[in-house]
């Protein structure tokens, strides 16, 4: 019985076309087109509007040294500081580099020269890397300045600490392998999610209210389970090694055990959901405009510490929050399942929360079904 | 209804079809709420989550081999760092790794052996920060954190030890870039995602539901009756009436949205406000535009939302406003210029935080009308048509 509902299960999905679009057209596509928009993971150069105030030899040496850096182009050197905010407000320029009066004095003299930098906090974002690297460049080609400073009154200090910065795991720092292996995830879960609500509630549309005998909607759910694994091996398997994405860090066996999990609750979940939809397109609405805050939800772009805890607490309701989470911290990271074992343990727990809802909703009895709750006048 | 007895007016036409949009979404119950409170929901979930802007106590493991006076109060100060928390102290770093591993911690300050004689002999002691590079928004907060802190307590020191032993050696260094954050001042994530992610909700929400609403008329074969026969311009002026109850109510969510952070959240818009909701207004004709071509094509609801879903659904990433799209491939920033939503971002980040003149804004005004204009011209006539083609309708 559950291998006839399995094949059956098949049957439906290859004779929808837009369940098939869903399920395994949009995975495909979505590999290659989402990570498009990360393509570039180098930072280009920022535009860089430079103001020299003080017009001497030290300020015109670190005007060249800036349009030589690797991280900032100079576009324009304006007479006025107001006349830079001008470039930057067209968003001809992304930085503003400010060179004060008395600046080669300072120098000489053995003080501080301050230089200005301003970065445009509307792309706080985009712009902090490209900012960070032109302010380190700034103190560098300072120290350059020391050489004329030491004639004068002898070598600076140096400092007492220094810190060396060295990131773990995810070492390419890209947007794009920081952003993409987590919305992978997030395309599997919706596209499941969606794809089975939609063939659901396309069969309740034509033949009434659903019931299954358990052993039926195990084979249902084994089917979409099926489609969820391949999905999963799609991208960790293929798409991440074709994108070149962080990944293989952890050993084949977690990987499996962490993917198995996540798409046994995703399916459960689905189905659960699935029970609740009386139209066809319906799902679909649903699919687009929640995959953004779901994203955001996870906790892999805004940490967990700075949302409150009754929504974090909520968003483990989702399977894609503790899905995230294991699969960037199995296969990016080099976790193992034992120190995953919060993810997994919540993810063990949705899929019986969602199974025992799914197999009430469909296997209640036949008198479950016959009830009607499907007649309510308003449907979903 | 003058229309009814054969009196042309576009005028009727539009009232027509305004009322009898409204009549639907009053008898149905899900499609009302597409419209109410679930864009209420998502964009109240958005921003409760991020409200909170900048990011405090994020876990750090510190390795502490030196041991001495100067790590310990290294280690209490990085602990009193509003924006850190020492969650552990590890005895090694294959010990730290599996905290950050286990996401116990984002990063790994590593003080090694003779840091404290390295300093007090007046030289440079090389700390090491680890950090979790995949998680980057809060390990990159964490990262500024404990720079500023190690950089602080450097200077100190500074003062403290190396004027005892060299006085007059203490010298700054010549050049100090000092970094200010022009139109964000505070660094604020709240101002910065919030603002932007509201509409990228509320245009993903708008085309969902005006590609159910002239969908919808397809699917149930009810196009027939209500446009058929009509002349072309009655037919557009009643297509725009049932349009312009989402574009009215999505103008009602865009102020509110607006609302919320400006007024109550208290990030006012520097620019003009008229102009930013001209760019709203525009944008939501431009994703009519796109919705009413894409329904003309595919003349059927569920692939004209599947449509919109894969056109629509990736427009924060493709926007360019978090991620820099300019040096992305050339696929990329096609597809990027193709979505109205990337030329709003821009219109947003100039009327909103940056305060720029109005006329900065304008050309991208004008290219939201673009698409309206070109998406009207080419999926209008094909949808007016699809109403004396009964053999379209129903379609799946």
């Amino acid at each position: 019985m559950t291998g006839r509902a399995f094949l059956a299960a098949f049957r439906v999905i290859l004779t929808d076309s837009t369940a098939l679009t869903l399920l395994i057209g949009s995975a495909i596509l979505y590999s290659f087109f989402y990570p498009s928009a990360y393509s570039g993971e180098v930072p280009t150069r920022i535009p860089v509007a430079v103001v020299d105030m003080d017009h001497s030899a030290a300020s015109r040496s670190l005007t060249v040294k800036l349009g030589a850096l690797q991280q900032a182009e100079v576009v324009a050197r304006p007479a006025s500081p107001d006349q830079a905010l001008r470039w930057m407000q067209d968003r001809r320029a992304s930085a503003i580099v400010i060179i004060p009066e008395g600046f080669e004095r300072h120098i000489l003299r053995g003080e501080q020269a301050t230089v200005a930098l301003y970065g445009n906090g509307a792309y706080l974002l985009r712009g902090s890397t490209a900012l960070a690297g032109v302010g380190t460049a700034l103190g560098a080609a300072g120290r350059e300045a020391a050489t004329d400073q030491a004639m004068a009154s002898g070598a600076p200090a140096p400092p007492a600490l220094a810190l060396i910065q060295r990131p773990l795991f995810n070492t390419r720092e890209g947007y794009g392998s920081t952003v993409f292996p987590g919305v992978t995830f997030i395309i599997i879960h919706q596209t499941l999610l969606m794809g089975l609500a939609l063939l659901a509630a396309t069969m309740r549309e034509r033949h009434g209210p659903l019931a299954f005998h358990p052993c039926e909607l195990l084979g249902i759910a084994l089917a979409f389970f099926t489609v969820g694994c391949v999905n999963v091996a799609y991208y960790a398997g293929f798409v991440f090694w074709f994108q070149d994405m962080p990944r293989a860090a952890g050993s084949f066996g977690a990987l499996a055990v962490a993917g198995a999990l996540f798409v046994a609750a995703t399916v459960a979940a689905a189905l659960a959901l699935a029970s609740f939809f009386q139209t066809r397109e319906r799902p679909v609405q649903l699919w687009i405009i929640t995959s953004l805050p779901i994203y955001f939800l996870a906790g892999l772009s805004w940490p967990v510490e700075a949302t409150p805890d009754w929504l974090a607490l909520l968003a483990r309701l989702l399977p894609t929050t503790p899905g995230i989470h294991l699969m960037v911290g199995i296969n990016q990271m080099g976790a193992s399942l034992w120190e995953q074992r919060s993810e997994l343990l919540n993810l063990a727990a949705l899929v019986l929360l969602y199974g025992s809802i799914a197999a009430a909703r469909y296997c209640g009895g036949r008198t479950a079904a016959k009830e009607g709750r499907g007649d309510r006048p308003q449907t979903l | 209804m003058e229309g009814a007895n054969g009196a042309p007016g576009a005028g009727a036409a539009f009232r027509e079809g305004f009322r009898r949009e409204a009549r639907f979404l009053r008898s149905s119950f899900w499609d009302l709420a597409l419209i109410s409170w679930i864009p209420l929901l998502l964009m109240a979930v958005v921003a409760i989550q991020l409200g909170s802007g900048v990011m405090r106590d994020l876990p750090v493991v510190v390795v502490n081999e030196d041991g001495g006076a100067i790590s310990r109060e290294l280690t209490r100060r990085l602990d009193a760092a509003p924006g850190l928390r020492v969650a552990a102290r590890a005895l090694d770093i294959a010990e730290a790794e599996r905290l950050v591993r286990s996401r116990v911690a984002y990063a790994v300050l590593l003080i090694p052996r003779e840091t404290e004689r390295t300093v007090l002999r007046g030289q440079t002691a090389s700390l090491t920060l680890f950090y979790n590079a995949s998680y980057s928004t809060a390990s990159g907060a964490a990262l500024r954190e404990v720079g500023n802190v190690v950089q602080a307590h450097a200077a100190r020191l500074a003062a403290d030890q190396i004027a005892a032993i060299e006085p007059g050696k203490v010298r700054p260094p010549p050049i100090a870039a000092r970094t200010v954050i022009l139109f964000n001042p505070q660094g604020s994530y709240e101002l910065q995602l919030v603002a932007l992610l509201h509409p990228a909700l509320l245009h993903l929400i708008f085309m969902v539901a005006v590609a159910s609403a002239l969908g919808r008329e397809l699917r149930d074969g009810t196009i027939g009756v209500w446009l058929g026969g009509k002349p072309r311009s009655e037919a557009a002026a009643a297509i725009a009436g049932k349009t312009a109850i989402y574009v009215l109510i999505f103008m009602g969510w865009s102020i509110l949205a607006t609302g919320y952070l400006a007024g109550l959240r208290g990030w006012p818009v520097l620019g003009s406000p008229s102009m930013l909701f001209i760019g709203y207004l525009t944008m939501y004709l431009a994703y009519l535009g796109v919705t009413v071509l894409v329904t003309g094509v595919t003349l059927s609801m569920g692939k004209a939302l599947s449509v919109a879903g894969l056109y629509a659904g990736a427009s924060f990433a493709f926007a360019g406003a978090i991620f820099p799209i300019e040096s992305a491939s050339a696929f990329a920033r096609l597809w990027s210029a193709l979505l109205p939503y990337t030329a709003f971002a821009k219109l947003l980040a100039e009327q909103w935080m940056m305060g720029s003149p109005a006329a900065v804004s304008w050309p991208h005004v004008i290219v939201l009308l673009l698409f309206l204009g070109v998406g009207v011209a080419v999926g209008l006539p094909r949808y007016i048509a699809a109403a004396g083609t009964p053999g379209v309708w129903g379609r799946r």
